[in-house]
C-alpha cells in the first residue's frame, strides 16, 4: 500500500476526486435530467417533458414568491456587514472582556438553525414570547407584534433571526482583517495629523476589502441555502409567505413526490449560484 | 497636546459609551438563550402563566428528562453519523489537500477549482440525485448512508482548509526528507502529518459542529430509525407545540454537545471559521 502511494502520490486523489465527481457533478447533471422528466409519485419516471416543468414554474405564483423572498434574504447581507464591521471595530480597541464578548457574538453562529429556529419560535411567540413579554414588562405592549405568525410581518422577523446568528461571524471576519491592517500605517496617518475618522476612511477601510468581499459571499451563500432556520420557524408559512426557492424544493419535491417540479426549483437555484458565485471562485483561485 | 486630565475624561466617557454598546449587543445575542434556559427549568403549567424571562420560582429538570427520552436515540444516530462523517471526510480531504499544497500537476488549478466550487453548492440542485443514489445502495434510514453523504459532502471543504494548513509548512522539512530518501508517502506520514496536529484538531471540531448542526441530508436520508437529532428536534415542535419547556430543554440538549466544543475547544472552532473564510479570500 505504502508503496504503492510512494510510485503514484496522486493515486491518494481518485477517492476524493471521485467522491466529488459522482455526488457533485453527477448528480447536478443527474438532477436536470430529472427537472426534464415527468417523474410524478415514487415511482421512478424519467420520460422526458423538455421544459413542461419549467412553463409551468414561471407561471406559478408560488415561485415568484420563492423567487422574491429568496432575493429579500440579501438584505440580511449589508445588515450583518454594517453591524459587524461596526463590532469588530469595538472589539478592536482590546480593551477588558473583549475575548468574552466576541465569544458571546459568535456563540449563535456555532449552533444548529435547528436550535436557534426553535429558539427564535419562542421569541416571537405571539402570546406568551420572549419579545412580547419584554415588551409588555416594558410598558410598550401595544409595540407587541405577530412576529413570524403573520403574513406581513414573517420575513422581517426572518431576516431579524438570521442576522442574529450571521453578524456576530461577519464581526469575527472584519476583526481578523482589522488586526492585518499594519499598525505602523496608522499611527504615521496620526503623525501626519489625521482625525481618527479620517484614519478610518483613509488607512483602515481601503485594507478591509477582503472581509468585505468575504462576508458578501458567505452570507449570500447562506441565503442562497436558507432552508433550514425557515422550515423550522414557519416551515415556509404562514400560507406561502415565507416560502424561499429551497423550501418551495422541498415541498415540492419530498411532500408533493413532484420530484421533476422540485428538480426545476432546484435546477433555478443553481443557476442563480452560478451567475452570483462562480466569478468570485474563479477570480479567487486562477493563480 | 491635551492635558492629562481632559484626555482621561474624555476617555472615561468613551470606555462607559463602549462598555454601554458591547453589553448591549451582549444581551441582543443572549436574550433567546436566558429565555430558553428559564423556561426549560420551569414546570409546565408556569410556562404560560409566568414571564418567559422570570427565572423559575420551583426550577425543576424534568422538562429535561422528558425531552431526553424523545431524544435519546436521536442523539446517539447523531454522534454516531458525526464521529464518522467528521473522520472519513478529515481523512480524504487531508490527503486531497497535501497533494494540492505540495505538487504541480497538470490542471492542478481547474481539479482544484472543481473541488472548491462544491464549497458554494446549493444542497437543493443534487438533493433527489443523492436520494435516489442512497436508496439504490440501500442505505435510506441508516447512519451509513448518512455518512456516506457527509463523507461526499465534507471533502471540499476538508481540502480547503488542508490545503491551506500544509502550504504553511517549511519547504525545507520536506526538502531535507527527500533528500534523505524519503518517498511522498512517507513524507505525508512522517513529516506532514506530526507538524499538523493543530490543524488536523481544527479539522475536527470544525467538521463535528457542522455534521451535528446539519438539517436537510438528514431529513431527507433519514426515517425513524436513523434520525439525528436536528430531525427529532424539528418533530418534537410539532407534537409537542404547546410544551415550551420541553422545546427548550431539548434545544439545550441539541445545542450541548456543540456548546461543550465551542467552550472547551472555542480557540479550534473560531480558527476553523476563520480557515473557511480566509482560505476564500
Amino acid at each position: 500500500m505504502a508503496k504503492f502511494f510512494q510510485r503514484y502520490p496522486f493515486a491518494v486523489l481518485i477517492l476524493p476526486l471521485g467522491f466529488i465527481f459522482y455526488f457533485v457533478y453527477v448528480g447536478l447533471g443527474w438532477n436536470i435530467v430529472v427537472s426534464l422528466s415527468r417523474w410524478i409519485g415514487l415511482r421512478v419516471n424519467y420520460s422526458f417533458n423538455g421544459f413542461g416543468n419549467y412553463q409551468r414554474l414561471f407561471e406559478d405564483p408560488v415561485f415568484w414568491l420563492s423567487l422574491k423572498n429568496t432575493f429579500l434574504l440579501f438584505l440580511i447581507i449589508p445588515i450583518c456587514i454594517l453591524l459587524g464591521l461596526f463590532q469588530a471595530l469595538l472589539l478592536d480597541w482590546n480593551l477588558r472582556g473583549t475575548t468574552i464578548f466576541r465569544s458571546i457574538f459568535l456563540l449563535p453562529f456555532a449552533l444548529s438553525f435547528v436550535v436557534t429556529g426553535t429558539l427564535w419560535a419562542w421569541m416571537y411567540n405571539p402570546a406568551n414570547g420572549i419579545i412580547n413579554s419584554l415588551m409588555r414588562a416594558m410598558g410598550l405592549g401595544s409595540l407587541a407584534g405577530t412576529w413570524h405568525t403573520a403574513q406581513e410581518t414573517v420575513m422581517p422577523a426572518i431576516i431579524l433571526a438570521l442576522v442574529w446568528q450571521f453578524s456576530g461571524y461577519v464581526a469575527l471576519i472584519f476583526l481578523a482583517g482589522l488586526k492585518s491592517v499594519p499598525q505602523n500605517q496608522i499611527n504615521a496617518a496620526y503623525l501626519d495629523g489625521a482625525s481618527s475618522f479620517k484614519v478610518f476612511r483613509r488607512v483602515v477601510l481601503p485594507q478591509l476589502k477582503a472581509p468585505l468581499a468575504t462576508s458578501v459571499v458567505i452570507i449570500a451563500m447562506y441565503a442562497l441555502r436558507s432552508f433550514d432556520f425557515i422550515w423550522v420557524l414557519t416551515g415556509g408559512g404562514p400560507g406561502y409567505a415565507s416560502h424561499t426557492l429551497p423550501i418551495m424544493m422541498y415541498r415540492e419535491t419530498f411532500l408533493s413526490t413532484r420530484y421533476a417540479y422540485g428538480a426545476s426549483v432546484a435546477t433555478v437555484l443553481l443557476i442563480i449560484v452560478l451567475i452570483l458565485i462562480v466569478p468570485y471562485v474563479y477570480k479567487t483561485y486562477r493563480r | 497636546m491635551e492635558n492629562g486630565f481632559q484626555k482621561s475624561k474624555k476617555q472615561q466617557v468613551l470606555h462607559v459609551v463602549y462598555y454601554f454598546l458591547l453589553f448591549g449587543f451582549a444581551f441582543f445575542y443572549l436574550l433567546p438563550f436566558w429565555g430558553a434556559i428559564t423556561t426549560s427549568l420551569k414546570p409546565a403549567n408556569d410556562v404560560l402563566t409566568t414571564s418567559p424571562l422570570s427565572l423559575p420560582s420551583q426550577p425543576t429538570l424534568s422538562a429535561y428528562v422528558d425531552a431526553f427520552r424523545h431524544l435519546r436515540k436521536p442523539l446517539l444516530n447523531s454522534l454516531i453519523v458525526t464521529i464518522g462523517g467528521s473522520f472519513f471526510s478529515i481523512m480524504l480531504g487531508s490527503m486531497c489537500g497535501y497533494v494540492f499544497a505540495q505538487y504541480r500537476f497538470k490542471f492542478d488549478n481547474v481539479v482544484f477549482i472543481f473541488v472548491v466550487s462544491a464549497i458554494f453548492l446549493p444542497y437543493q440542485a443534487i438533493l433527489v440525485p443523492l436520494f435516489q443514489t442512497i436508496r439504490s445502495l440501500g442505505l435510506y434510514d441508516s447512519v451509513w448512508g448518512l455518512i456516506l453523504a457527509h463523507t461526499a459532502y465534507g471533502i471540499p471543504m476538508t481540502t480547503l482548509m488542508f490545503r491551506s494548513f500544509y502550504g504553511d509548512i517549511p519547504q525545507r522539512l520536506v526538502q531535507q526528507a527527500t533528500l534523505d530518501g524519503y518517498g511522498p508517502w512517507a513524507i505525508y506520514r512522517k513529516v506532514v502529518l506530526p507538524s499538523t496536529k493543530i490543524a488536523t484538531v481544527t479539522a475536527m471540531v470544525f467538521q463535528f459542529a457542522s455534521i451535528w448542526n446539519e438539517l436537510v441530508f438528514a431529513l431527507v436520508l433519514t426515517g425513524n430509525k436513523a434520525m439525528p437529532a436536528t430531525v427529532s428536534l424539528n418533530q418534537m415542535m410539532g407534537t409537542l407545540a404547546a410544551e415550551w419547556n420541553i422545546q427548550m430543554a431539548g434545544s439545550m440538549w441539541v445545542a450541548l454537545p456543540v456548546l461543550l466544543l465551542y467552550l472547551i475547544m472555542g480557540k479550534y472552532l473560531i480558527r476553523g471559521y476563520m480557515a473557511g473564510s480566509v482560505a476564500a479570500t
